[in-house]
């Protein structure tokens, strides 16, 4: 095979594939982007479980346990409590995830829409999914530091609620213009 | 004409015969003043199959002329193909307009890309087939490109309405099977094969057949009426908001990143 019938014959395949995969699951796409600023999703950050996950990760109950010599007990509230910090992760992955589809709705609502802004914020969707995976691999066989896990914990909760307000900020905007925009309507004064 | 197999014959009146139901519902409900681009890429193509049907009636046309005026007809309509999806695409990300922004330069950027790529691969061999690499070149930019937008779409969760997602996946779908139709008779079956020719057309016309059927799917119901406006955020807000974000995000990252190290560290 020549190399333009090759570059034709995969492309097209690759663009079949990729529309089979676009046409797969858009219920599911719709249910996840349907509303990402509902008020229950968002009251349930991961701050919540905070002081529970850094009770997990206290090390002196394990010392505690190991020196009163129950070796099959330490393993098991450690075991249990690796699976608490793998949660919180998983909690954390959520708020990342919150923040990333608001910014997606923003630019939706924006009349003016940045290239450079969207792809960069693609990138950093990518890199964190990819480092998310190693640390949550990681944390299969130890627990991280609990200074590092904190600072990373308040980070995104001071991030959600400042985006929490300007939303708010936002929506109150987009009903004013709405409530202008109908009550033009019912005077008739719409320009054509 | 003559020289054609049956079974191409009676394939090729059948997707005449559904081209022309595609039109009558173009003009039943109205449907041709909301795309009309559409109607008119429809109507080019019967007028072709017309054309097509009467050059190759023609005795004492050089087959070099007939082949070049098939090739002109179907260039016609590749312009049509290409003013009917951006119609579509225009109704479905109009109401966005930042987005919309962004499609056109996404699809301006995936154009000229896939066109410099075809280019560099097809310049040895140009002068041998021209206007099939063309063809081939355009297909593979119209696919890519539409796909690009539809990719946006599904990213930003914007509602595509049925019908007209039908209509453009079709449009996509039709270019991908002529390009593998294409590629793969070129490569394997032809002048290697009795009766290729033949082939060819029965699986390219059938391909076209089925999007057709998808049209008339598609277009049995009235197109829906888009007026949607949105409540727009001036783009202060936009500007403001957005580079805070990715700086977050970007700053996130960086934790995760530091905080992989000093887990790495700690093992």
């Amino acid at each position: 095979m020549n190399p333009p019938i090759l570059l034709f014959t995969g492309s097209a395949a690759v663009v079949l594939i990729l529309l089979a995969w676009l046409l797969r699951g858009p219920r599911k796409i719709a249910q996840r982007g349907a509303d990402p600023f509902a008020e229950e999703e968002f009251e349930r950050r991961h701050v919540t479980y905070f002081p529970q996950v850094l009770r997990a990760l206290a090390g002196e109950d394990l010392e505690y346990l190991a020196c009163r010599g129950t070796r099959g007990l330490t393993r098991r509230v450690r075991k249990e409590r690796r699976t608490i910090v793998l949660a919180y992760l998983a909690f954390l992955r959520m708020d990342f995830l919150k923040l990333w589809r608001m910014a997606r709705v923003i630019a939706v609502m924006s009349s003016k829409v940045g290239a450079a802004q969207e792809l960069e914020r693609f990138r950093l969707g990518l890199v964190f999914y990819v480092r998310y995976e190693l640390i949550r691999f990681k944390f299969q066989f130890g627990f991280a530091p609990i200074p590092e896990l904190g600072s990373l914990s308040d980070f995104v909760s001071s991030l959600a609620l400042r985006l929490d307000i300007a939303m708010r900020e936002l929506s109150e905007r987009a009903a004013l213009a709405s409530r202008l925009t109908s009550s033009l309507d019912g005077r008739h004064l719409n320009t054509p | 004409m003559r020289s054609l197999p049956l079974y191409v014959l009676v394939l090729w009146g059948c997707s005449f015969l559904v081209q022309l139901v595609v039109l009558v519902l173009l003009l039943r409900d109205g449907n041709f003043r909301k795309l009309p681009f559409f109607t008119m890429y429809t109507a080019f193509n019967i007028c072709q199959v017309g054309f097509l049907a009467i050059v190759y009636q023609i005795n004492g046309m050089s087959p070099l002329t007939t082949e070049t005026l098939a090739w002109v007809s179907e260039d016609i309509t590749l312009v049509a193909q290409a003013l009917a999806a951006t119609e579509i695409l225009r109704i479905v990300l109009k109401p966005y307009q930042g987005i919309w922004g962004l499609s056109w330069r996404l699809l301006a950027g995936t154009s000229s890309l896939v066109i410099v790529l075809v280019a560099r691969s097809t310049h040895a061999t140009w002068a041998w087939a021209k206007w099939f690499d063309l063809n081939h070149g355009y297909h593979l930019t119209f696919a890519t490109a539409l796909l690009a937008c539809l990719i946006l779409a599904r990213y930003y969760s914007i509602p595509v309405p049925t019908a007209y997602k039908i209509i453009l996946i079709g449009f996509c779908f039709y270019s991908c099977t002529e390009l593998l139709i294409n590629s793969i008779f070129r490569a394997v079956f032809y002048n290697k094969v009795p009766g290729h020719q033949g082939l060819w057309q029965f699986s390219t016309i059938f391909s076209f057949v089925v999007v057709l059927f998808l049209w008339v799917v598609a277009l049995r119901k009235p197109l829906p009426v888009e007026n949607r406006q949105l409540a727009l955020t001036s783009d202060a807000a936009y500007q403001r908001l957005s580079p805070e974000i990715n700086d977050h995000l970007r700053l996130l990252n960086e934790k995760l990143l530091r905080l992989w190290k000093l887990e790495a560290r700690s093992n």
